[in-house]
């Protein structure tokens, strides 16, 4: 297939080795210099921003970070239309994937607050990250080098402008580092583009199930992960991977392993780009929306993204979602229907409990014959240890618990523990894209 | 080198060559050594094993006078002593699998470990998976090398009283004992290789066996409405307003009973939603959206059904395992039950 649209992408990584506070932001042989104020200048351009500070965490040190909202991996765009992470709070909405655009590997920028997602139900962020013991060690995180936002906006405003402004902040400070980079030659480039291949090469798709906040928050506006800045629930999008790349999906859900970081370094979406038109010829991404609200919708969505596949051309599938709970259904239909179409899918996912026996796939189909598992989803199950107390916290002194630690959801009848203590484990684990090895077998 | 294993070998009246269907009826009798099967199964054991004796059932007699065949088949293996049993294989022959099947449990009930073989629609196989090993066979004796390989292989670790690995490892039927397992290799690794196996039609092994649902059979219908107890539960995670029963917005190890005997409506002063898994607004602004008890008063009133349960049932409904699920609606349909509930309106979100 000619790339008629010109989607040609220069990627220039720059590696972080470590984070400094210094007098002018600038990148050095993996040294990254951050002028703080600076930085914290450009969060506080945004009025709604009444608290600000940056704080820096490395792999190995005993140092704790909550809440994190998410992580997000520098990148800017040096040549070709648009801005990376394009949409989220307002950015330019410019179709990206073409020219060139660079990024500060080997670090996140951590957005931490006390904003939650919305105000409807129980449904609280969750996540903390260590940077060692055996908790950090189950994330990706514990080995980047992290500069940590601490961040909190006008108590009077609304959850969704609490949560744009919170979210804008942890950008521009991404911004600010990433443009660090804008007059330097990258250490290494990679092209990425889906040229011609061997029209005998079999035809892929990515069906990547992304979590929608628009049903449990009652607003399609609500904050989350976004295509193009957008959350609500909408039929599938047809993605270039080039638009992913430069942070078209983006955006966090309740994991630590749904953050912006584990989208755009999502090792499954690189692999299966890297081995276009030498496994495969990979016609692009299908990002599928979940958390449809009834089964007619779920059905109809699973019909259209299985057909939306079939039109491609695809013989082959590769299948992940980032979610839990009846989100599975619109997953596995659409599997059961590119099976009946003759798309050939593999499913990626974590399971649920298996005590007594019981089916670990929320429905199971016998469509779905072809299952890789990253184990169980919850930290109970797993039987991850609590985890011990930290010499530092990085945001909040204090963390809101229920009765039973363990399972540590909901905060309706808050009881606060200190953050530097021993702490349950949040109660998902969820390896979203198959970043570690971790499995189940009978 | 150590010392043979001492096996001994369950088969049916066919198999040991007394006769076919008009010899089922023939009890359980003992040979020294192997016999039919059993003198390829000691092959395939090589010196690793012994055959020292074969237990012979007629299988309508295993089915039909079961305690006298276990009975029997205790004593022999009492005598014999063996280190391990082998029983079958069976193939697609549902009775002589169940017969294998209850001989393994005799044996193991007796500290003897057990194996057998069988095709994985054998009803001896969709019944006893869970508690039998079991390996998987064609469906008939034409896969008789293969299942005796893979039988004697697992029958030496048994004997050995060495552990075994899990089912998909070691290729007997799963147990519906899964566990957390490290591959080695990443997951985004193993999905593009299962991927590219799939798309040319090579051998792959999912790593979640379908495990269907189980199947609930639904009760009657109600004859009679009118004179019919209806109860209400909720996994829409209702409590009343501000949570004082602090209930879990999801991952409920409990469910709440609230008395609605003197209640008309459920009133957004007194009750709202707290549930992890949807837009609770709606619930906090009329929660009879989530138990319509105005619209079971009004029937009520009319006549149109006998009476609404004094109490109502509610939890949220927001990732519960299937096991802890099941314990709560067992306990609160015992609940109902006791307090002579006709029938129950069930609403989820």
């Amino acid at each position: 297939m000619s790339e008629r649209a010109g989607m040609r992408l220069t990627l220039g990584t720059f590696p972080v080795t470590s984070i400094v506070f210094g007098a002018r932001t600038s990148y050095d042989g993996g040294r990254l210099t951050v002028d703080k104020t600076a930085a914290l200048a450009a969060v506080r351009e945004d009025a709604r921003i009444v608290e600000a500070d940056l704080e820096i965490a490395t792999p190995g040190e005993s140092v704790r970070i909550w809440p994190v909202r998410d992580v997000i991996e520098p990148r800017v765009k040096i040549d070709g239309p648009g801005v990376c992470y394009p949409g989220m709070c307002g950015r330019d909405i410019t179709t990206v994937g073409r020219g060139r655009t660079h990024r500060l590997a080997g670090m996140g920028v951590v957005e931490v607050s006390s904003v939650n997602w919305h105000d409807s139900g129980g449904d609280f962020v969750e996540t903390y990250l260590d940077m060692s013991g055996h908790y950090g060690e189950m994330y990706p995180y514990a080995k980047l080098q992290l500069l940590c936002l601490v961040v909190e906006p006008d108590r009077e405003l609304g959850d969704e402008a609490r949560n744009d402004a919170v979210h804008k902040a942890a950008l521009a400070v991404s911004d600010h580092v990433a443009a660090a980079t804008r007059e330097l030659s990258p250490p290494s480039t990679e092209v990425f583009e889906l040229g011609a291949v061997d029209p005998s090469l079999p035809r892929v798709v990515y069906i990547w199930g992304v979590h929608s906040p628009q049903a449990m928050s009652g607003s399609p506006t609500a904050f989350g992960t976004a295509t193009y800045g957008l959350t609500r629930l909408t039929p599938a999008w047809l993605l270039h991977p080039n638009e992913i790349l430069d942070g078209a999906l983006t955006g966090p859900y309740r994991t630590a392993f749904a953050m912006s970081w584990t989208v755009a370094n999502n090792p499954l979406l690189m692999d299966l780009y890297r081995r276009h038109g030498r496994d495969w010829n990979f016609l692009g991404v299908i990002a599928l929306r979940t958390e449809w609200t009834t089964q007619h919708e779920k059905q109809l969505i699973a019909n259209q993204t299985a057909k939306l596949a079939a039109m491609l051309g695809a013989d082959g599938a590769v299948v992940t979602w980032d979610a839990g709970g009846n989100e599975f259904i619109e997953v596995i239909r659409t599997i059961r229907e590119c099976e009946g179409l003759g798309i050939k899918t593999v499913f990626l996912t974590s399971e649920d409990d298996a005590t007594d026996g019981a089916p670990t796939m929320l429905e199971p189909l016998p469509e779905a014959d072809a299952i890789v598992s990253t184990s169980f989803f919850r930290n109970r199950t797993l039987g991850v240890a609590p985890v011990p107390p930290v010499a530092r916290v990085i945001g909040l002194p204090t963390k809101a618990m229920n009765d039973d630690l363990r399972a540590g959801v909901g905060a309706g009848y808050e009881r606060l523990v200190p953050v530097s203590g021993t702490l349950p484990p949040p109660w998902r684990y969820d390896d979203h894209y198959g970043f570690n090895s971790l499995s189940c077998i009978e | 080198m150590t010392t043979p294993l001492r096996v001994a070998h369950y088969i049916n009246q066919f198999f040991a060559g007394i006769g076919g269907e008009e010899q089922a009826g023939v009890g359980v009798s003992f040979r020294d050594g192997a016999v039919g099967p059993g003198r390829a199964l000691a092959t395939a054991f090589g010196d690793a094993a012994t055959v020292v004796g074969t237990i012979v059932c007629g299988d309508n007699f295993a089915a039909e006078q079961p305690d006298d065949a276990q009975r029997a088949i205790a004593s022999h293996l009492g005598d014999v002593q063996p280190d391990v049993l082998v029983a079958g294989p069976a193939f697609a022959s549902g009775r002589y699998g169940l017969a294998c099947a209850h001989a393994c449990l005799t044996a193991t009930r007796l500290g003897v470990p057990a194996v057998t073989a069988m095709h994985r629609d054998n009803p001896g196989a969709t019944s006893f998976r869970k508690s039998v090993l079991i390996v998987p066979t064609g469906e008939s004796a034409m896969s008789m090398p293969a299942a005796l390989e893979h039988v004697t292989r697992l029958a030496t670790k048994l004997g050995r009283r060495e552990p075994l690995n899990p089912a998909e490892v070691e290729g007997y039927l799963p147990q519906g004992n899964r566990r957390v397992w490290d591959r080695g290799r990443p997951g985004w690794e193993r999905a593009l290789d299962m991927l590219l196996a799939k798309l040319h039609g090579r051998p792959f092994v999912t790593e979640v066996p379908y495990n269907a649902p189980e199947k609930v059979e639904p009760a009657r219908p109600i004859a009679d409405l009118t004179r019919a107890k209806i109860a209400m539960i909720t996994t829409g995670g209702l409590v009343r307003k501000g949570n004082p029963d602090r209930q879990v917005s999801a991952n409920a190890t409990r469910y709440h009973r609230h008395s609605v005997r003197d209640l008309e409506q459920l009133t957004p002063e007194g009750w709202e939603a707290f549930h992890a898994g949807y837009f609770n607004h709606i619930v906090n602004r009329n929660p009879n959206y989530i138990l319509p008890l105005s619209f079971l008063r009004d029937l009520e009133k009319h006549g149109r059904i006998g009476g609404v349960h004094e109490y109502m049932y509610a939890l949220p409904g927001v990732s519960t395992p299937v096991a802890v699920a099941t314990g709560l609606g067992q306990a609160i349909a015992r609940d109902l039950s006791t307090a002579g509930v006709d029938g129950c309106l069930l609403v989820a979100t």
